[in-house]
């Protein structure tokens, strides 16, 4: 390919290229398109027509390259301030209180949804774990059902092995348990400010029994072997404690003023002190 | 709002043209951006007449069954001509065309970063296309001179081996879009280069219009995509001048690999040529919605992470090659994956209307349009990505359905909307809104009573690229109905083009800003002077005009 | 600015076009790869590699200002270069005339003409754009302070020939022969 193309801007320009000067036009480089169209158009007709591309493209190239060198040709905008930028309009000031407005105002910070979604995912295991003491499956059942989503292996085991204790099984399920809380209780902190109003009905109830039924019916895919022993009303309660004690802990961090208007680098900052300064 | 002061005699008087030669010497010798945008612009539209064209002659023989209308031969050169040249002369051009003469301007520059590189492009993608053309006269195949290319336009191997396609009808084909595609490569490098370090004052990357920031993805996929066919298709030539077995399977050659290597370019290509409709709808939907486009930062993400997963999606055209089971799953799920930036920009234009006070202007009407077509398209995209339904349905018209859904519905339309938004900005006369409504419904009626029977002669078992069909087989309706639309949709695109010549002379004059709009490229006269802004403005916000509108609430105290 | 963005894209560019080959070619070149001398061959890379550094020294003499240790470095470049591309000559005639090796033999032939072809088709227009440096300043038209930016970005592109090549040696001459003698 050609390199012609690197013109320079030239040292009389600052930054920007073309401020003061545009390129005049030239016909080389359609000269130069022409020959290297007439150098592979004569591989299916006649060499002579890629011997006449091949001329046309040389003197289209030195023609292109006298263009740009020594100096690159151009011609002047006939303008007296063309080389000088339009300042910036002049706007007022920030308003005290925004004239848009803004939704939502005020947010949870995001930290909040990391403790939540712990906290959640507490609850959520005390009441799993119940279940499994309660029925008499036994402590390990929930555990290794959950691990069952990582591990394939779980879906042939028996019923005696699901009550029993793995190890790898419990550490895949804690594993996965602590990540999926976090992850979830992070969406509910950036969730939870679209339904302002009352956080506990939208997170606490409304969220888990979306969430149970969407597991319902893709459990089958994800995790056969859940699907086998699932208690449904059991499920729903579980979900229902993360979500109330997720949402609980979120609503008891103070909130903070969405940061409208300001650079990410102050809103990094601010983040850093303690929430709630605005 | 600024008007351009008047300009010397020199100036004005190449500007304006004073005979004929020297007006044809200022446009061919141009290395002006907007010159060459319309150029670009002009010659696609004419490559479009003559693809629809072919598309029509296809459809007035498949109107009825067992049909002798034109031979196997010569349909098999219209299918094969119609797509590359839809794809390659039409599309491609088009968009890069809008990209030319919008990008410069929108980013407050005088011009490309590389302006004789800019011509450069052109016409090599201009004589790529004559060249391709060129085999109708040209030509020597296996019938005799003056035939096409007839491989289909994914042109799988072997059947471009020398042993099935005989002569250079092929060769055309390769070399054709080979050239094409040089320009192409030059101009993707021209915007990055342009986008990168031609900002105005105050254009922060993330005060970029839309249009801009798909045009960068979309130059960084051409730079991906494009060397990829240019590489195929130097092998395919070594194949056929030279003897070579890159793609011959009689001698451990591989015709899988030309599959691969075309579909690598091919899905990119895809996102090409959508990606700058998805910004000319972003460009224009809020302007009529009178509201700021919903969810600016995510439709970035959401084009860059197109740009990025249509990379590792190519083999979903290749399920019914046989991969096996694991690289089946590995396409599905990422095209999967794709739909999902995808569905976010659908939503955000959507909550970009939501409580508008919306204007239905043709401009608008067309991206409207857009959005609900596009829509089809994409969910038919998602059925096929499923691999058994893949396998059902693969290679039939339901395909040839779906993704005209995506490139006529999608891209045309929202090449349509830009034409009537753009239209004053680049001549500085209003297109007639009234004849072009009637366009729209034309297009809209005519484009679903040709499209959407498609789907249904596909689900019945039509195949694709068959030059007839038999009587009997529950195909004749749909397919009638497929060629009826035909001439709506031809009536529309005439009316367009009367409009178009009506309006150059007799239009209303436009103004610099018609449409009470927010970006840069209406901050200056209709048509814009040579150096575009006579003094490089200072941005604050993404909508540099909004701001100077509206000094005492502006966009800048809401980044 | 825009000029260095723009060249590094360009290669870019042109890197995935050989990206590609590499991709598309090293699944199947299974055929014999004892043709291949190791010893011609890796003098042509040490000619073509240390040209690249005398290309840097050019290119700081020209900074410095020193117009004539710039010829001198920039001619010595250009020679490496031709011998590089002789050297390259030499090894396909041998390859054909002795061993019967053409683009048509087999599928290794194939690969091996097209990738190592055009690498050397690179290298010749990274040649003719050095001598076209070469020859302006014989002229007197390099001026250093002007244009020791423009001629440090045509050298770029010599580096990124060279670079290539360094993958294709890799690639042909090592990964492509280990296998084979492995096999056999």
């Amino acid at each position: 390919m050609s390199k012609h193309e690197s013109h320079s801007g030239g040292e009389g320009l600052e930054e920007m290229p073309y401020l003061q000067r545009i390129p005049r036009s030239t016909p080389w480089p359609l000269v130069t398109a022409f020959g290297v169209t007439f150098i592979f158009a004569g591989i299916v007709t006649n060499p002579a027509v890629s011997a006449v591309g091949a001329i046309a493209g040389l003197v289209g190239l030195v023609g292109w390259f006298r263009e740009v060198f020594p100096e690159e040709v151009t011609e002047a905008i006939p303008l007296e301030k063309a080389a000088e930028p339009l300042p910036a309009p002049e706007l007022g000031p920030p308003p005290e209180k925004p004239l848009r407005r803004v939704v939502p105002e005020e947010i949870h910070p995001y930290r909040s949804g990391l403790f939540g979604g712990l906290a959640g995912g507490v609850a959520m295991a005390v009441v799993a774990v119940g279940w499994g003491l309660t029925t008499g499956q036994g402590f390990w059942l929930p555990i290794n059902l959950l691990a069952g989503i990582l591990v394939p292996s779980v879906g042939d085991a028996d019923a005696a092995a699901l009550g029993a204790f793995h190890a790898s099984w419990f550490i895949a399920a804690i594993c996965l348990h602590i990540a999926l809380s976090v992850l979830v209780g992070t969406i509910f902190v950036v969730a939870l400010p679209m339904m302002p109003r009352r956080p506990l009905l939208a997170g606490g109830i409304i969220a888990p029994i979306i969430w149970t039924g969407v597991a319902w019916a893709s459990l089958r895919v994800v995790d056969p072997t859940l699907e086998q022993y699932i208690s449904w009303p059991w499920f729903l309660g579980s979900q229902l404690a993360f979500g109330l004690v997720c949402a609980a802990v979120i609503s008891r961090f103070n909130l903070v003023r969405l940061q409208v208007g300001r650079s990410l680098e102050d809103r990094l900052e601010l983040e850093q002190g303690p929430g709630g300064k605005s | 709002m600024t008007t351009v002061p008047s300009h010397p005699p020199a100036l004005a008087g190449r500007r304006d043209g004073a005979g004929f030669w020297e007006r044809v010497m200022a446009w061919t010798c141009s290395v002006d951006h907007k010159k060459l945008g319309l150029m670009y612009i002009g010659c696609g539209l004419v490559f479009f007449l003559v693809g629809g064209l072919e598309a029509s002659v296809m459809r007035l023989q498949l109107a009825r069954a067992n049909s002798d209308l034109i031979s196997p031969e010569t349909y098999n050169q219209l299918f094969t001509m119609h797509g590359t040249t839809m794809v390659f002369l039409v599309g491609m051009p088009v968009l890069l065309g809008f990209g030319n003469y919008l990008v410069p301007l929108m980013i407050g520059a005088r011009d490309m970063a590389f302006p004789r590189l800019n011509a450069f492009g052109f016409w090599l993608f201009i004589f790529g296309g004559l060249l391709l053309y060129f085999s109708y006269l040209g030509a020597d195949g296996l019938y005799g001179a003056g035939v096409a290319p007839d491989v289909g336009w994914f042109a799988y191997a072997p059947l471009t081996s020398r042993t099935f396609s005989r002569g250079n009808p092929t060769d055309y084909w390769i070399l054709g879009i080979m050239v094409s595609g040089f320009g192409s490569m030059t101009t993707a490098i021209n915007f990055m280069a342009t986008i990168i370090c031609m900002r105005c004052p105050g254009m922060k990357l993330m005060r970029m219009p839309l249009l801009v920031w798909m045009m960068l993805v979309v130059a960084f996929l051409v730079l991906v995509a494009i060397p990829i066919l240019t590489a195929a298709q130097a092998m395919l030539l070594f194949d056929r001048q030279l003897g070579a077995h890159f793609f011959n399977p009689e001698v451990m050659g591989s015709a899988l690999l030309w599959q691969h290597l075309f579909w690598f370019f091919g899905h990119p290509e895809v996102y090409i040529l959508i990606l700058p409709a998805f910004g000319f709808v972003s460009e224009i939907m809020p302007v009529f919605s009178r509201k700021v486009i919903f969810g600016y930062p995510l439709m970035i993400a959401a084009t860059v992470g197109i740009g990025i997963i249509s990379l590792g999606v190519w083999a979903h055209h290749m399920f019914a090659v046989g991969l096996g089971p694991v690289l089946d799953s590995f396409f599905t799920a990422s095209t999967f994956l794709i739909s999902v930036p995808t569905g976010i920009k659908i939503f955000n234009w959507l909550g970009t209307m939501w409580g508008g006070k919306l204007e239905f202007t043709t401009p608008m009407l067309f991206v409207t349009g857009f959005v609900a077509m596009f829509l089809i398209g994409g969910l038919t995209g998602i059925m096929l990505a499923t691999v058994p339904f893949d396998w059902q349905l693969s290679d039939s018209y339901f395909v040839v359905g779906h993704f005209h859904y995506v490139l006529f519905g999608g891209t045309i339309f929202g090449i349509f909307g830009a034409i009537f938004y753009w239209f004053p900005k680049a001549t500085g006369r209003m297109l007639s809104d009234r004849m072009g409504k009637i366009t729209f419904w034309l297009m809209f009626i005519g484009f679903t009573l040709t499209f959407m029977p498609m789907h249904i002669s596909g689900v019945l078992g039509m195949p694709r690229r068959i030059y007839t069909y038999e009587l009997d087989r529950g195909l004749e309706i749909w397919n009638f109905i497929s060629s009826i639309g035909v001439p709506v949709q031809a009536a529309g695109i005439l009316l367009l083009i009367w409009n178009i010549f009506r309006s150059l002379r007799k239009g209303r004059i436009a103004g610099p800003d018609p449409w009470n709009a927010w970006t840069l490229e209406w901050a200056t006269s209709s048509p814009p002077p040579e150096w575009n802004f006579d003094r490089i403005p200072t941005v604050t916000s993404a909508r540099p005009l909004w701001d100077a509108k509206n000094p005492e609430n502006p966009d800048a105290h809401y980044v | 600015m825009a000029m260095l963005i723009f060249m590094e894209t360009l290669f870019f560019s042109g890197f995935i076009v050989t990206y590609l080959y590499y991709i598309g070619k090293s699944p199947f070149g299974p055929q014999p790869m004892d043709v291949l001398e190791l010893g011609p061959v890796i003098v042509n890379s040490v000619c073509l590699i240390s040209s690249s550094f005398t290309v840097i020294f050019a290119v700081r003499a020209l900074r410095r200002g020193s117009v004539g240790a710039f010829r001198v470095w920039l001619l010595v470049t250009i020679l490496l270069g031709i011998e590089f591309i002789v050297g390259t000559a030499l090894e396909w005639r041998g390859l054909i005339y002795e061993d019967g090796l053409t683009i048509r033999t087999n599928i290794f032939g194939t690969n091996f003409y097209s990738l190592v072809g055009f690498h050397a088709f690179h290298v010749c227009v990274g040649l003719i754009i050095l001598i076209g440096i070469f020859i302006l300043s014989l002229f007197g038209h390099i001026k250093p302070a002007r244009d020791h930016g423009r001629v440090d970005v045509a050298t770029w592109y010599w580096h990124f020939v060279d670079v290539v090549w360094i993958f294709v040696f890799t690639l042909v001459y090592i990964i492509g022969r280990v296998p084979q003698e492995a096999v056999s």
